[in-house]
């Protein structure tokens, strides 16, 4: 029976193959309709590698994963940290600086393709992280100014709790966690990052009731960034993740064509729900499998 | 001959002739090439070039012109046009009018208004009520946009810290909010806006009693116009937390929407001085209204009447709100063990 409420593209069933290939596909080439993402390649890189990594279909040549290690440490810029990209390396170092949000996808990536950490220059990324605070205590994105929204969830990411972001200031009045001190509605990406990051500094700590009630509030079927919006599936992620402590992949809506953001984020979901045994187990406040986080916590403790 | 409309390399361009491309380097094995377009890679060529020999000059404004136009994201060419606009001390206004075509097409690109707040900081008008009218006008059509919200936020932030935002202009600015929330009452970000103007702000009204007073009729009337409106319930409760008042005063206001037998309801005191919803309540409003349950739940254990909190939740979690059963019961139990 069809129903006229459903939308067309809707399926039922998980299509572990066609994810599979999807991913991998991404991996070789992204379209060009990716060009607005070529800041921020390690990123999608993430995306597609975690993902292959919760699917536990993550084989490849050892030829292979070294060449994507090598692409990866290509990035680490010689002050510490990563850049997102090559898209600015010249001769001149001053035009590739690093950036926060990269160099957590950097990192976790490499731990996902398990590569020995050595050579990280970690007093140079200390640096960086001090450097990307600004005094009210919000982190910026790099050292040129420019804030990206999500990065503060970033920090303590990385087991550097040095730094202590009052995320109390980006509480508003609906108990839930706005993008910046003073910014006047909640989001459900952002309270994903001040809650992660939280319980990130604070081993205990969990979304507190009032935020508790807002994330669950977000539900509709699917989950909304805010009240009264549309659902969007990467919030089955934002928000699911903050409460628990006929193509591959996954479009924004019921008909929207696959990105890996999207496809990653509403994979990521799916194993948070516990509903498909063919997924791994997902660490919700690294975003990323318990077994990598497993990996990366003993690692750093190695190079230390 | 050149085909019309086939697209012209830069370097065959004369004025690009003395300038040597510089290719991205992306290795033997890159991860997640993207097939750029040809203009693209073109202008990234030029553009690393430029930016390596430090070049700050007409033709480099043009070129970071041409690559966001193709990547709004572009967050390094963004900064280079910044400080390319500045070193040639150009016209600033020429590049706000530019910045509000941009605007209009890339509403959702973080970086096209970082740079529009970094041009307002140079400016510095006297007066930012022009800025503030083009910022109203730009939420006509995405009237719930993130970025646009937060713009309208700092740009009132940062012009009544410099002393330029007068009495007038906050009274107009609170007229327009209540326009946003008359056309559209469930937006919330217009109820965030409001938050900022009444609550939040030095100086705001809620500050003071009859301030708070005045609020309270506002929320409330909004809950009679859309009893199910998630946005008003919310502010109403964020209202009540924030100047720490308790919640069972309003409740004769509230308890209409719990469906409650009429024997149940006590009569409404005399000295009851808020706005009630109509009797009876129209025909098209579904009942119980959940978060009217909640509301009473809470102040149920705001009377330590925890038992009777339980049950409410308990209804909330069998039967009136399903999709959060897990959550309903997790407070249901709360009530019960303690």
């Amino acid at each position: 029976m069809t129903d006229p409420d459903r939308p067309r593209l809707q399926q039922h069933t998980f299509k572990r193959n066609a994810h599979i290939n999807y991913f991998r596909r991404c991996l070789r080439a992204l379209p060009t309709a990716a060009q607005s993402s070529d800041s921020n390649r390690v990123t999608a890189a993430y995306f597609c590698l975690s993902a292959l990594d919760l699917l536990d279909a993550l084989e490849t040549t050892p030829e292979q994963r070294s060449g994507w290690v090598e692409w990866i440490w290509s990035l680490q810029s010689p002050s510490g940290g990563f850049r997102g990209s090559p898209f600015m390396t010249t001769s001149n170092e001053k035009t590739s600086p690093p950036h926060l949000p990269s160099t957590y996808t950097a990192l976790l990536s490499l731990a996902i393709l398990r590569a020995p950490l050595d050579r990280l220059n970690i007093s140079g990324l200390i640096g960086l992280l001090r450097s990307c605070q600004a005094p009210d205590g919000s982190i910026i994105g790099d050292s040129s100014g420019v804030d990206i929204p999500q990065a503060c969830s970033f920090v303590e990411r990385c087991q550097v709790s040095l730094l202590n972001p009052p995320h109390a200031d980006k509480k508003t009045w609906e108990g839930a966690y706005a993008s910046r001190p003073g910014v006047v509605e909640a989001q459900g990406g952002t309270t994903y990052c001040s809650v992660a990051a939280l319980s990130l500094l604070n081993h205990t700590a969990t979304a507190g009731d009032a935020t508790l009630r807002w994330l669950v509030g977000r539900q509709l079927g699917g989950f909304q960034g805010r009240p009264s919006k549309l659902q969007d599936v990467c919030y089955s992620f934002w928000c699911g993740a903050a409460i628990s402590s006929p193509l591959g992949g996954f479009g924004k809506e019921p008909e929207d064509y696959p990105d890996p953001f999207h496809s990653y984020l509403a994979l990521a979901a799916l194993s948070l729900s516990h509903s498909q045994a063919e997924l791994k187990p997902l660490d919700a406040r690294w975003n990323v499998s318990v077994g990598t986080r497993t990996w990366l916590v003993t690692e750093i403790a190695r190079i230390k | 001959m050149v085909e019309v409309g086939a697209y012209i390399p830069l370097g065959q361009r004369g004025v690009w002739s003395d300038v040597k491309p510089i290719a991205q380097d992306d290795g033997p094995n890159p991860i997640v090439p993207i097939m750029y377009s040809e203009e693209y890679r073109d202008a990234m060529d030029y553009f690393r070039a430029i930016a390596a020999s430090g070049e700050k000059s007409e033709r480099a404004l043009e070129l970071t012109e041409t690559i966001i136009r193709l990547n709004p994201a572009h967050y390094t060419v963004w900064q280079y046009r910044m400080s390319t606009l500045l070193e040639l001390k150009k016209d600033l206004e020429e590049e706000l009018q530019l910045m509000n075509e941009f605007a209009v097409e890339n509403l959702k690109s973080y970086q096209v208004w970082h740079h529009r707040l970094l041009l307002l900081t140079h400016i510095s008008p006297q007066d930012p009520s022009s800025e503030i009218d083009y910022i109203h006008q730009a939420l006509l059509p995405d009237p719930k946009n993130y970025h646009t919200w937060a713009y309208l936020h700092w740009l009132y932030s940062h012009f009544s810290t410099l002393g330029r935002v007068t009495d007038k202009q906050w009274k107009y600015e609170q007229r327009w909010c209540e326009e946003m929330l008359r056309v559209d009452g469930r937006n919330n970000s217009a109820w965030g806006w409001r938050w900022f103007l009444r609550v939040a702000r030095p100086g705001a009204a809620a500050s003071q009693a009859d301030g708070v007073k005045e609020e309270l009729n506002y929320t409330l009337e909004a809950i009679h116009l859309i009893p199910h409106n998630i946005s008003a319930w919310n502010y109403l409760r964020g209202l009540l937390k924030h100047l720490k008042l308790p919640l069972t005063p309003l409740l004769p206001a509230i308890l209409p929407y719990t469906a409650r037998p009429s024997a149940q309801i006590p009569e409404v005191p005399s000295t009851f001085e808020f706005p009630l919803p109509s009797d009876p309540l129209p025909n098209d409003t579904p009942l119980p209204v959940p978060l009217a349950l909640e509301y009473l739940g809470d102040s149920l254990i705001e009377q330590n009447q925890t038992i009777e909190a339980g049950e409410v939740f308990g209804e909330l979690s069998m039967e009136y709100d399903r999709m959060r059963t897990g959550y309903w019961e997790f407070r249901r139990r709360e009530c019960v063990e303690e």
